[in-house]
């Protein structure tokens, strides 16, 4: 054992050196990539899209420590709410991204109040079966959906006649996007609404009997989980132009458990670094269609027998422990 | 509103469809009494059974009974498969339920992909073991298909109880599923039980897949639906006997069979999945609660 | 006045009676203590309290309030604040986070002044860390403060459990055989924890198999055996009740003899 009075002092000098180096190594990439251009900044926009949805699943599984395989269903509806209302309704891409995102919380509510009573692998299979729902939906109600075909020409991200053309500009914005969802994460997880979640994920009888309302916050949890995956699915439709029910498939939940998983549960920059760090790697080996989402399985697979925490120790370091630093009350 | 013969004829193809669900619901239960793992990679097992006697069949032209069975064999192994490379593996570090069952997932999206590169994505079928048919009895049409559907179901639940009540191997498998410690005191090899129940629950898919392909299709994407479905019969029958798990097989694929003819065949999976929200929310503890007591 | 008012309890599991007929009264301040031997229905009797268990029969009424079968939350709510046998620290938190829970009830705030911050979510964030800084000072934790919580020893959890459950202000604190698993020295200083506790006004109802550790600081004792309460009264009084020797010091010497 260490002395109690070096670990309680620890921690704080360490976070404070490596994060600046992590987040200096994230904008040299984050440079390096603007300036190389290519097929790299496409890679990076995916990153931020699933990013952006890792963070919300992270509110559900990583702080609250529940289990959702599906939060796909949510960025479905994203996707297709803003696919339908920009290229059939003509309406403005963020009142578009909005209103999907409004459906989907909506959605979350009335299907996460009876679901998220259920416990274990009827919770699991409950929320795996609203993906599949979802799913053969988008497939078969071709008259809302157009089936496999999906829809194309989705407008670009922007406001009024100003559109997002750029492909660096397209990135310059979702980074700030996914940025602001990390600041939110960060906010709500350092508050009493954050601890009660973390509460729940680390006893609930303990939470319970400290007068936490488990049930209500699981919802709220479920539902801030919902709104995340539902902007991305907007996001990824704006940013490619192209949706179809494959993409919000198994494909998606595995891929995004890869990377919440490579940067660490529960840690509040985790999601994001994992998204960048795992669609990277794919990239570095070349890999490409469907050898991608074999690597992804493949990672996924090694990281669950071999790393179960995750990358953690680099997501560790993201962790803020208290609210209000005195830097930032002034 | 639809004929009566519609009707009855929804009813007969429904009670083979639910045949096949109930084999998978079988392995479903094998695999949970044995280790108390859902896995939900089973429907991938149905896939494979299929595409294997497929292709087996049509490429190198061997005939149905041998590729049937060399398929069933051959996914049998790939269950083996799953079970040594990463299932003792994360049960041996106690690795959470979640964990076990994103890992599940993880093989489906894996073994769905190698598929897609080695065979391709496109559906495929093969003709009824039997030629000929349908037997018509006035308007109602029996393929022969049907025929042997009931006929290996049958087979298969009769070989499965002998099997767990009369061998050796099979009892010491329900000691298992009783209680894994004590039976491991008694001198039973548990890890060994454990690939027992992937390879048993791998060829019941594999058989259910044979079985159904000629009257749908096959492609790499079925497995996703087989499972759910096998889950589902599962949780009706309790996760418990063989006997119980065809019966809630058979329940659905009867109102599943309804729904086709009420809304149409592209919503078969939306019908059962719908059911299965609403057995899981009205019976939060499954419908005999087997499951739950474990989870 | 009476604080704590349980009539007639009464609870079945399958034909096998757990508690019957319990009537118990734990007036305000008082150190009150439930003890029995093994297996005599403490935990059940102390589950349906704290809502944990629902009640076949009877009623209990905290400070007014009919309680019988209300959610765990809602009789936390009302003041009423357990602890565990089987201790429920939240993994994944510092020892600092785990008292800052406490303060749920006593807070007030959501997603909305989470994320907008007005002044005063500062202010009461401030005053969370400085309750929770001074109860871990109480139970003498304050040197493990930043720790992972599931890292401390087993005596000093006992005391991060009860220092989170006093961070919820508690009229009535239940404590579920604090002493269990303690060696001398801690339950000394857990005795000592709560007899302070009390001091500062605290109602404290304690469930406890060890007959020394409450004996030493209770004012009144009840006695449960086989669901039923066979005597109370002061710990003077207990301790030469004909019939909890027989049924719990006989077996208790008996055993150690």
């Amino acid at each position: 054992m260490t002395s109690p009075a070096i670990t309680s002092t620890r921690p704080t000098i360490k976070f404070d050196r490596i994060s600046v180096i992590l987040w200096i190594g994230a904008a040299v990439l984050f440079a390096g990539v603007f300036a190389y251009g290519g097929y790299l900044i496409t890679v990076m926009q995916l990153a931020m899209i699933y990013g952006v949805f890792c963070i919300g699943l992270n509110f559900f599984m990583g702080y609250t420590g529940q289990a959702s395989f599906g939060q796909n269903a949510f960025a479905a509806i994203g996707g297709y709410g803003t696919a339908i209302l920009c290229v059939q309704y003509n309406m403005e891409p963020v009142l578009a991204l909005v209103t999907s995102m409004v459906v989907a919380g909506v959605a979350a509510l009335v299907v996460g109040y009876p679901t998220l009573r259920l416990r274990g692998h009827y919770l699991a299979m409950a929320t795996f079966a609203l993906g599949l729902i979802t799913y053969d939906i988008s497939v078969q109600w071709t008259s809302l959906t157009q089936g496999y075909m999906g829809y194309a020409g989705i407008p670009p991200l922007g406001i009024g006649s100003y559109t997002i053309e750029d492909e660096r500009m397209k990135l310059v914005c979702l980074t700030v996007l996914a940025l602001i969802g990390l600041w939110i994460s960060q906010r709500l997880r350092n508050s009493r609404f954050g601890r009660a979640l973390r509460a729940i994920s680390g006893s609930e009888p303990g939470a319970a009997a400290l007068g936490i309302k488990i049930s209500r916050y699981k919802l709220i949890a479920f539902v801030i989980a919902a709104l995340y995956a539902s902007a991305s699915g907007s996001l990824f439709a704006h940013t490619v132009g192209f949706i179809s029910p494959e993409v919000f498939g198994l494909h998606m939940v595995v891929v995004t458990f890869t990377m919440l998983y490579v940067g660490g549960v529960g840690t509040i920059a985790g999601p994001l670094v994992g998204a960048i760090v795992a669609s990277l790697l794919p990239e570095i080996v070349r890999s490409t269609g469907r050898f991608q989402d074999v690597a992804y399985a493949a990672i996924l697979l090694l990281m669950l027998i071999f790393a179960p925490k995750g990358l953690y120790a680099v997501g560790d370091l993201f962790r803020s422990r208290k609210v209000d630093k005195p830097e930032t009350r002034a | 509103m639809p004929s009566s013969v519609e009707l009855i004829q929804s009813l007969i193809n429904g009670v083979g469809i639910g045949l096949v669900y109930g084999l998978v619901a079988i392995g479903f239960s094998v695999i949970y009494n044995a280790s108390g793992i859902v896995n939900f990679a089973q429907g991938v097992f149905v896939m494979l059974g299929g595409m294997f006697a497929h292709t087996l069949l049509t490429t190198l032209g061997i005939p149905i009974w041998l590729s049937a069975i060399v398929s069933t064999i051959a996914v049998a192994g790939v269950g083996i498969l799953v079970q040594i490379l990463i299932i003792t593996p994360m049960w041996v570090r106690k690795a959470p339920l979640f964990a076990i069952i994103l890992a599940t997932l993880a093989i489906q999206l894996l073994i769905e992909q190698i598929i897609i590169i080695t065979l391709g994505d496109q559906p495929r079928t093969f003709p009824s073991f039997t030629p000929g048919g349908p037997l018509k009895i006035g308007e109602i049409a029996l393929g022969y298909q049907l025929f042997w559907i009931l006929g290996c179901g049958a087979l298969m639940v009769y070989a499965l109880t002998q099997f767990f009540n009369r061998t050796r191997m099979g009892r010491a498998l329900r000691a298992c599923s009783q209680n894994a410690e004590a039976a491991a005191l008694l001198g039973i090899p548990v890890n060994r039980m454990l690939m027992l129940s992937f390879a048993l629950s791998a060829a019941l898919g594999a058989v259910a897949g044979i079985l159904i392909t000629p009257t749908q299709y096959t492609a790499y994407s079925v497995g996703g639906p087989f499972g759910i479905n096998g889950f589902i019969a599962a949780i009706i029958g309790g996760f418990g006997s063989a006997p119980a798990a065809l019966i809630g097989g058979i329940v659905l694929g009867v109102v599943q069979s309804g729904a086709i003819v009420f809304f149409g065949a592209g919503f078969k999976n939306v019908v059962a999945l719908t059911v299965l929200l609403i057995v899981l929310l009205f019976f939060p503890n499954g419908l005999f609660g087997g499951l739950a007591k474990k989870a | 006045m009476t604080l704590l008012k349980v009539r007639n309890l009464t609870k079945r599991f399958d034909g096998l009676i757990a508690n019957k007929d319990i009537n118990l009264d734990v007036p305000e301040g008082s150190l009150f203590a439930v003890i029995g031997p093994n297996g005599a229905g403490k935990t059940t009797f102390f589950s349906m309290i704290s809502g944990f268990l629902p009640s076949t029969a009877g009623t209990i009424e905290f400070d007014g309030h009919d309680i019988t079968r209300k959610p765990q939350d809602q009789i936390a709510a009302l003041g009423l604040i357990r602890t565990f046998q089987l201790v429920q620290l939240f993994k994944g938190m510092s020892v600092a986070e785990n008292v800052e829970v406490g303060c749920h009830l006593r807070t007030k705030g959501g997603v909305a002044s989470a994320l907008f911050r007005p002044s005063w979510f500062y202010q009461q964030e401030t005053e969370v860390r400085d309750r929770a800084r001074e109860l871990l000072d109480f139970v003498g934790l304050s040197a493990q403060s930043e720790q992972d919580a599931d890292l401390l020893p087993y005596g000093q959890r006992r005391l991060l459990e009860m220092a989170r459950a006093l961070a919820a202000k508690p009229r009535l604190l239940l404590l579920d055989e604090p002493a269990a698993g303690l060696n001398t020295q801690e339950t000394d200083a857990l005795a000592l924890v709560i007899q302070k506790i009390n001091a500062q006004g605290t109602t404290v109802l304690l469930i406890e198999h060890d007959m020394a550790l409450v004996t030493r600081i209770a004012q009144r004792i009840a006695v449960l055996d086989f669901g039923r309460k066979i005597a109370e009264g002061t710990p003077d009084e207990i301790k030469q009740h004909p019939d909890v020797i027989a049924a719990y010091l006989g077996v208790e010497e008996a055993e150690h003899a």
